[in-house]
């Protein structure tokens, strides 16, 4: 990990126009409200948060599959947003994304070879023997034997369909991947191979990751600093160790204090925090703290004034107005 | 609720227009066809057909055509038909339309019981001897000609076996309003007929509406709660499977009375809208079939409408919707 | 059983077998597993997705619809043999005295129905409450189950409620027949860690007011640990290691429980690797007819050709390996 800002998101908001209401009225759903973020060449960044929190809209607002509300995406150090399609071609090929549902994102009709493949075609990379040797290497880096090619997605197992998408992610050399959910279809066992590999990949390569996922664990396995989402807004970002240890925003605690322990001697117990109600409509958002309608510590300052994503403590980011102290 | 009433009425409007206009645009279009020359007559002087033209307003643009045909069938309600001359189209079709609802409507409470009961038993019975047995009726039922069956109907029963008919009268169509026991007794095998054509698509698309939803985990939760089989298929299974049922008549039911049941018509004798937008057709006589063709466009458009609000009572979550 | 020595097992199964007979091939969906789940006491069942966990308590409730599947072995609830009884005999059971909680709230209620009538209709169908009163029951059991507004929220549709919030209404359904066993089918794994929060704490609850036995099937060690007094792991149809959950948590004894429980990422603390199982969740077909793990397994030896045998004692394991052999074993590895 170093200093150089690879991504750079300012104030980035996503909002969606919903039916519904009384006559003629539009509302609107604010996915992603006002985050700014930097990604480093070379870290790997979590982004945590519940269902509904907006990571997987603010990932794909970052890679410029969705165009932003408003704010900028820069991406090493050239605005990306508000650029035409053509225009984002060759950045395209520099971010890369790794889905969820690895039955989902493959073409059922195309062999896998062909999918991890297709992308160096799109953008001639060479010959067609050449394209073969180098899918045949993806294969091998993934750990999937190059035999494999002619097959197709189905007469794959879900550990190994993930395995096709990080090849087929790699292929063109990408210096930012953007993995949503990349191990939550899978069961445990093949979910640790996935993530090893991941960071086998990024000593081999160099890869920068923005890592999205609802499991605090796996988050805080892969990732160097980590983002909490809560409603759309980023409530805390930190060094992952400093962030899990020391919590500072009143809903990183309670989302940590969620997670059931093995109770194996190897942890500290936490205090469970039970949090009441569930969270808002993005529709139809609290004023002031997002949080403030279910936060133990709430006041009224919380309940009329938003808070800001401050760094109180060196690399401590949290928009908190009373966080927690240790 | 008002706001999906006025979107209703709008949508109606466009469907309506549109048919007629493209109905007008065609049968003027189309070659060899010269509406003067059918009013005067085969052998009429070019002096003659440009006075009917003149005094049927036949020799003014398209639209102004139009908006004249529109409003005297609209508004004032006065079109004549171009063949038979004086004769009005309005009456026509209020004569024949008691006769097709009158089929229709009786056909579709026959095919809605049959094939319900059809798909029920053969869901029901998933892997037994009489699924396979019902699902075979339903296609060797859909697969009959309409004409056929009713030929043979009128062939067993005012022909080979007419003794055993006796208490059948001939074919015809008595008015509900004169004897509904007639009524009834003219249309029983037209009825028949016509409901075992749907009964069989009817019980097959509702088995496999249920066989779904069998599958579905809110029917492992009734299992769970200790629910009996016959309370799940009902209760659960069925009332979820309604909606295929609903839109899939809304749509036979709208293009039947809108005149689709015209072999069933001609078989038993029955002059309804088929009839009527059947000789309209032989005879290229315009005002009769716009006529027809909006009616028919009418029901077609308010069956898709009541099969709306219907999703709307079956369904909670699209009522939540609107 | 080492928390209820005295009284009977509410629920006791004994080598029960569950097998799907496919254009492929037989499927032993559960092969031999025994199990006895104690008044009040919470059995949690752990595997990964096709280890059978969820195929074994949909059939010993007869819930097993496919007409290939054969099922053998004991179920003894309350005492009585329940296996083979016909849904006539199984009604009065399901949901009278064994409710049930499934994985995924958004599809397990009616959709077309409001969650009261659905509770209502499993009250009527085991009680002689009127429909009045089964309807002021529901609203009883809502407000238990912590949903608010319980008297206006009984009429709302299942759609109209969070994925939490359905799960409440799943949850108040299975309890509305003070059933004696309940059991809960990953019943945490489609919500949020927040929402999963919520209903373990919820369930905990409900467990210490009416004493009820509780069997959870879940993929997750965390769950278990958090809910369980005895576990019993599951991989491939078979039962391989079973005891209570601390000892089993702390001193796993078979392979396939070390990799599982080094698998899981902790949030406690960042480990530079996590401890992987080879290769992938076997194909039903292919489960050897020796130790099922033995394809899988780091420490294979000729002795996993043949079926390891159901160890004895309160922590029971089915692998070859010797004690000293494991003792070696692990300490090797840290």
């Amino acid at each position: 990990m170093s200093d150089e800002v690879l991504l750079r998101a300012t104030d980035v908001v996503k909002s969606f126009p919903i039916r519904g209401g009384k006559l003629g009225t539009k509302k609107v759903a604010t996915a992603v409200n006002g985050v700014s973020l930097d990604i480093f060449k070379g870290e790997t960044l979590g982004i945590v948060g519940e269902s509904g929190c907006g990571k997987s809209t603010l990932a794909r607002c970052l890679v410029q599959l969705m165009p932003v509300t408003s704010g900028t995406v820069s991406f090493k150090g050239e605005v990306l947003t508000g650029r035409s399609r053509r225009q984002l071609r060759d950045t395209r090929r520099d971010m890369q994304l790794v889905f969820q549902d690895p039955y989902a994102s493959l073409n059922p009709r195309r062999t896998v070879g062909d999918i991890v493949a297709d992308p160096m075609r799109i953008n001639k990379m060479g010959t067609d023997a050449v394209i073969n040797a180098r899918v045949a290497d993806l294969f091998k880096t993934v750990g999937l034997d190059p035999s494999y090619v002619q097959r197709y997605p189905h007469e794959f197992s879900g550990g190994q369909r993930q395995r096709v998408g990080i090849a087929r992610a790699l292929s063109l050399n990408p210096s930012l991947v953007v993995a949503d959910e990349p191990v939550s279809a899978l069961d445990v066992s093949v979910q640790a191979q996935v993530l090893n590999l991941m960071s086998d990949l990024q000593d081999e390569f160099g890869l920068t990751y923005l890592f999205i996922a609802h499991d605090l664990g796996v988050v805080r396995h892969v990732s160097d600093r980590v983002g909490v989402m809560y409603l759309g807004q980023l409530v805390e970002l930190a060094d992952a160790d400093a962030l899990y240890d020391e919590p500072l925003h009143p809903y990183t605690n309670a989302l940590l204090s969620a997670v059931p322990q093995l109770n194996d001697g190897t942890e500290v117990p936490r205090e469970r925090i039970v949090l009441s109600g569930d969270v808002p409509d993005p529709a139809d958002r609290p004023s002031g703290c997002p949080f403030n309608p279910r936060c133990p510590s709430a006041t009224d300052q919380c309940r009329t004034e938003v808070p800001v994503l401050l760094e109180i403590r060196p690399k401590r980011f949290v928009a908190c107005h009373h966080p927690l102290t240790f | 609720m008002l706001l999906f009433i006025v979107r209703r009425l709008i949508s109606a409007f466009l469907v309506m227009f549109s048919i007629s206009v493209v109905v007008f645009l065609i049968f003027f279009a189309t070659p060899g066809v010269n509406p003067a020359a059918r009013i005067a007559g085969r052998s009429a002087s070019p002096e003659v057909l440009a006075h009917v033209a003149a005094e049927f307003g036949l020799n003014r643009p398209l639209p102004i055509r139009y908006g004249l045909m529109m409003w005297h069938l609209l508004f004032q309600q006065d079109l004549t038909s171009y063949v038979n001359i004086g004769v009005k189209v309005i009456p026509q079709i209020t004569g024949a339309a008691p006769i097709t609802l009158s089929l229709i409507v009786g056909a579709a409470v026959l095919w809605l019981l049959a094939g319900v009961a059809g798909g029920l038993v053969a869901a029901a019975n998933r892997g037994k001897w009489i699924d396979p047995l019902i699902m075979f009726g339903g296609i060797a039922a859909v697969s009959i000609p309409a004409y056929w069956l009713g030929e043979v109907v009128n062939l067993v029963t005012q022909n080979k076996f007419h003794s055993l008919f006796s208490w059948l009268p001939a074919p015809g169509y008595v008015s509900i309003t004169q004897s509904p026991w007639q009524w009834a007794l003219h249309l029983i095998f037209p009825w028949i007929t016509l409901a075992t054509l749907y009964a069989g698509v009817y019980a097959r698309v509702l088995r496999a509406e249920l066989v779904n939803a069998l599958n579905e985990d809110y029917v492992r939760t009734a299992r769970a709660k200790g629910l009996s089989e016959r309370r799940i298929l009902v209760k659960h299974a069925l009332r979820c499977s309604l909606v295929a049922i609903v839109s899939l008549f809304g749509l036979d039911f709208g293009s039947l009375v809108g005149g689709a049941a015209l072999l069933t018509e001609v078989v038993f004798g029955l002059n309804g809208i088929g009839m009527l937008t059947y000789n309209s057709l032989l005879n290229l006589d315009l005002p009769v079939i716009m006529g027809c063709v909006m009616y028919g466009a009418f029901f077609i458009v308010l069956a898709s409408a009541v099969v709306d609000v219907l999703y709307a009572f079956l369904d909670p979550r699209v009522r939540s919707v609107h | 059983m080492s928390t209820n020595e005295h009284a009977a097992p509410v629920l006791e199964l004994t080598d029960l077998s569950v097998s799907f007979s496919t254009r492929q091939g037989l499927i032993r969906a559960v092969d031999g597993l025994s199990l006895s789940v104690g008044r009040g006491e919470v059995h949690g069942i752990v595997g990964e997705s096709g280890s059978g966990k969820s195929v074994a308590m949909y059939s010993l409730l007869g819930l097993t619809r496919d007409a290939n599947a054969s099922i053998t072995g004991s179920v003894r609830f309350e005492g009585r043999e329940i296996l083979g009884s016909g849904d006539k005999a199984m009604q009065p059971i399901r949901g009278g005295e064994i409710g049930m909680i499934f994985q995924d709230p958004m599809t397990a209620l009616t959709p077309v129905y409001t969650v009261g009538w659905q509770i209502v209709e499993q009250i009527r169908q085991h009680t002689d409450l009127t429909k009045a009163q089964a309807k002021a029951r529901a609203i009883e059991l809502l407000g238990e189950v912590g949903i608010p507004d319980a008297k206006r929220r009984v009429d709302s549709y299942p759609h109209e409620f969070s994925g939490g919030m359905r799960q409440r209404v799943v949850i108040a359904m299975a309890m509305s027949c003070n059933p004696k066993l309940l059991i809960a089918d990953e019943p945490t794994t489609a919500l949020d860690v927040t929402t999963q929060a919520q209903i373990l704490d919820l369930m905990s609850r409900l467990r210490d007011v009416h004493n009820s036995s509780i069997v959870i099937i879940t993929h997750d060690m965390g769950v278990i640990a958090e809910m369980a007094d005895r576990v019993t792991v599951m991989y491939a149809g078979r039962p391989i290691e079973a005891g209570p959950e601390l000892d089993v948590v702390r001193h796993p004894r078979h392979p396939y429980t070390w990799g599982l429980l080094g698998a899981v990422p902790r949030i406690g603390e960042r480990s530079e690797r996590l401890a992987t199982i080879a290769g992938n969740v076997m194909s039903p077909l292919d489960v050897p007819v020796g130790c099922a793990f033995a394809p899988r397994c780091a420490y294979v030896m000729d002795e996993c050709a043949a079926r390891p045998p159901w160890s004895d004692g309160d922590h029971r394991s089915a692998c070859w390996l010797s004690d000293t052999q494991r003792v070696a074993l692990r300490r090797k590895e840290s």
